[in-house]
């Protein structure tokens, strides 16, 4: 690596330590308590997947170039040089953590790993080492979000013709829209992703509630958090917040993906909208006799997946509970507490970078396969694309027989038409 | 030899605490100067009062227990016993009122407290070296429990001395008179400080914790000061 | 355009979600020489915005868009 890639990457480096990063790489006292936290670690079994292990590789560097111990006496923290192979192991430790934040749970100091992690991602990007595949879906969304006036057209026929599909799932009264799109004062801005799954759905649950919506021109999932690139994630980000404001909308609801859903609750900063998971939203409804359900559907035990970028790291964790038990009688727990629920091992971007991570991503969540397993359930519901993903190449590869579910697509075929 | 001994009882005393104290003082400044994260970094679900859930977080160690109970007995022990040796430390200085609410002698727990210590070190030493903690670790963490376990080692072995085996030659008064010099800025060395046949104790226990001083603004060992703003993080 | 575009090669991506249309194209048209067009079938509604501003960003050519019922016919001539 030549001197000049070295700088400007420490450069990055030194832009991303606020007070935040700064304690988290500063304090771990390499206790091991978080060894088993990782699923990876736990299914696999090799240390490099110790969360502590994977911190190290990003420390290594800080005590290189950011302490002054990194010239008197480097070896003490076993600093080490930014190099070509350093940048391999970043890539290893990096595309190898779903930045599920499990092991934060067992830190005894809250030390964050996807954090840590996202340093590593960022020098990736710097030195165009990353996973070209996420920065190809990164830079196509943020095009979208700059040309919108080209496509428009032929995206409006494209949503046009799912209308249909949703009125088989919800009869509306006559004149009425079932994909509502650009309407100036809607109540709430729905923001799906690109699929007929993840829209038509919840289209026919917000006419049966009779919301006043409407559905966003963008894709919710934000590629440049995967790649970890601040830049893209804010103009990826920044294209449904120009939109909400433009429809002056009250509420911006976010689909079934967990990414999207952390990004735009947290990043989003104060806006005069306020942010929902679509979770929340139909839970919503259920309380305020909105829609009704039919409780009959489910045979066998159900289980709940906690996605958890929602739960554990976006605090969506009653909703679903609540919608379920409207849904089935036989509802089972997966983890006693959601905040230890394993991570379906597909976040991070791994689902996203397809077939290429298939092998690890199967052999890493073990033990997923295995909580599943033992909650007997035949049906796996989430709420999360990635997860779903996940859980139904687990499914396939663990012949684990159950049906995996998304919890809006469980809610819609409920509906009770009045 | 008495210049090597005045050397680690005195200036050298002198300039560790200078650098453990403007040091770790510049360190926290400047870390806490930095720029907030703008974004919550809570875990869910989340439980009120929040601060006090972080306290509870950074001094009972709730995870540990959890997942790795004999290492949290010994933690707990060790910085229980911790705690206790900086209230005996400071009683070398002086009378303090406060601390005699529970009459004792000077260092508290009958010589106890050091030999726990001592096996907790030992403990987190030999922990260190089994796979996988030893596969995490960096020559660090073992200088900085070799230290460790050096300093406790003769501290207790001078308190054992004249508990457990009647030693009345070097008395807490020595340490009186030595301790309160220094911190009057008039140092001087009681002949029984240095002229004893114990003095060779004081002297590596003073050096050894010098050394530990100096090193800690710049070891993990900050995390005493920064696990609870990041207990808090955790917390919300 | 003329009426007779050759296509070097045909992608029938139809049924997959979003993002594997982009992904797919993105490497098939990797596979093409510079200049030839790829025909590619998709169903994902998600394509018909994807696809142009995927073009944009990389450089490549959406010739022509065919709807027919669900399916939509990408024509992308590869430029770079
Ligand atoms: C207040 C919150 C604190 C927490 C959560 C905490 C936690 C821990 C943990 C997890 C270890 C790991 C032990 C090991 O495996 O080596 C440790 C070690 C240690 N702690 Fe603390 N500690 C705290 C405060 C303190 C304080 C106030 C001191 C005083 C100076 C201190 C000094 C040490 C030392 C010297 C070690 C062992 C050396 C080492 O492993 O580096 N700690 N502590
Ligand atoms: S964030 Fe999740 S995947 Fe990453 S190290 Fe922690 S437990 Fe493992
Ligand atoms: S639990 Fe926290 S302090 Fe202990 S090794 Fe893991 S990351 Fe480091």
């Amino acid at each position: 690596m030549d001197p000049k890639t070295r700088e400007d990457l420490l450069k990055l480096f030194q832009g991303k330590l606020n007070e935040a990063m700064t304690f988290y790489l500063e304090t771990c006292t390499r206790c091991g308590v978080c060894i088993e936290a990782c699923h990876v670690y736990a299914s696999m079994g090799k240390v490099r997947y110790i969360a502590a292990y994977r911190q190290e590789i990003v420390r290594r560097i800080y005590k290189k170039y950011f302490k002054a111990r990194g010239n008197v006496w480097p070896s003490v923290g076993d600093a080490k040089e930014l190099n070509d192979m350093a940048l391999e192991e970043l890539y290893e430790a990096a595309y190898s953590c779903t930045g599920c934040r499990r092991c934060m749970v067992y830190c005894p100091f809250g030390i964050d790993t996807q954090m840590i992690m996202s340093i590593a991602k960022l020098l990736l990007v710097g030195a165009h080492s990353e996973p070209e595949i996420l920065t190809l879906l990164a830079d196509t969304s943020i095009e979208k979000g700059k040309s919108l006036d080209i496509f428009k057209e032929s995206f409006l026929t494209g949503i046009k013709k799912l209308e249909k599909d949703v009125v088989k799932k919800w009869k509306m009264e006559a004149g009425g829209t079932p994909i509502p799109m650009d309407v100036q004062g809607a109540d709430l801005l729905f923001v799906a992703l690109a699929g007929a799954h993840s829209i038509i759905p919840t289209a026919a649950i917000f006419n049966a509630a009779g919301e006043n919506w409407t559905l966003s021109f963008f894709e919710a999932v934000n590629f440049g958090a995967f790649v970890g690139d601040p830049g893209r994630t804010q103009l990826i980000l920044d294209r449904i917040v120009k939109e909400a404001k433009r429809l002056k909308v009250k509420e911006v609801c976010i689909c079934e993906c967990g990414t999207a859903f952390r990004v735009m609750k947290q990043l989003a900063g104060k806006q005069p909208f306020k942010v929902s998971s679509v979770t929340e939203v139909h839970a919503r409804y259920i309380k305020e006799g909105r829609i009704q359900l039919d409780r009959s559907l489910l045979n066998g035990v159900v289980t709940y997946h906690d996605p958890c970028q929602i739960a554990r790291n976006g605090d969506v964790i009653d909703a679903p509970r609540y919608i379920l038990k409207h849904l089935t009688n036989h509802f089972r727990e997966m983890s006693p507490d959601p905040k230890y629920n394993w991570c379906c091992g597909g976040g991070g971007g791994l689902v996203a970078l397809g077939e290429e991570t298939l092998d690890f991503r199967m052999k890493s969540s073990k033990v997923k396969a295995d909580q599943i397993k033992r909650t007997e359930a035949t049906t796996v519901v989430t709420a999360c694309e990635n997860c779903h993903t996940q859980l139904c190449n687990l499914n396939d590869h663990y012949q684990m027989g159950v049906d995996v579910k998304f919890l809006s697509s469980m809610v819609a075929d409920a509906l009770v038409q009045k | 030899m008495n210049t090597l001994y005045y050397f680690v009882l005195i200036p050298m005393v002198y300039f560790s605490f200078t650098v453990f104290f403007v040091g770790t003082g510049i360190r926290l400044v400047k870390i806490f100067r930095k720029p907030k994260q703008s974004t919550s970094l809570q875990i869910y679900p989340e439980k009120r009062p929040q601060w006090l859930w972080a306290l509870h977080d950074t001094f009972l160690f709730p995870s540990v227990r959890k997942h790795k109970p004999v290492l949290w007995i010994f933690l707990i022990l060790f910085h229980v016993c911790l705690l206790l040796l900086m209230i005996g430390h400071l009683e070398l200085f002086g009378e303090f009122r406060i601390f005699q609410i529970i009459p004792h002698e000077v260092f508290l727990g009958k010589g106890f407290v050091g030999l726990i210590l001592c096996l907790a070190v030992l403990f987190f030493l030999f922990r260190r070296f089994l796979s996988p903690v030893r596969e995490l670790s960096v020559p660090e963490d073992y200088y900085l429990l070799i230290l460790l376990f050096l300093i406790v080692l003769f501290g207790s072995q001078m308190d054992w001395a004249r508990r457990w085996y009647g030693y009345e030659e070097l008395l807490v008064e020595d340490y009186r008179t030595y301790l309160l010099s220094l911190l009057t800025l008039k140092p001087e060395l009681p002949y029984n400080v240095i002229n004893s046949g114990h003095s060779f104790m004081l002297v590596l226990h003073v050096f050894f914790a010098n050394l530990f001083l100096i090193f800690f603004p710049f070891s993990q060992s900050m995390h005493s000061f920064l696990s609870l703003p990041m207990n808090k993080l955790r917390r919300g | 355009m003329s009426e007779e575009m050759k296509i070097a090669k045909v992608m029938d991506l139809k049924g997959l979600p979003c993002p594997m249309p982009i992904l797919k194209v993105n490497k098939g048209i990797k596979e093409v020489e510079i200049g030839q067009v790829i025909e590619v079938w998709s169903t994902d509604p998600g394509s018909l915005s994807d696809f142009p501003s995927w073009a944009r960003t990389r450089g490549h050519q959406i010739l022509k868009t065919d709807q027919n019922g669900d399916v939509t016919r990408f024509y992308v001539q590869r430029i770079v």
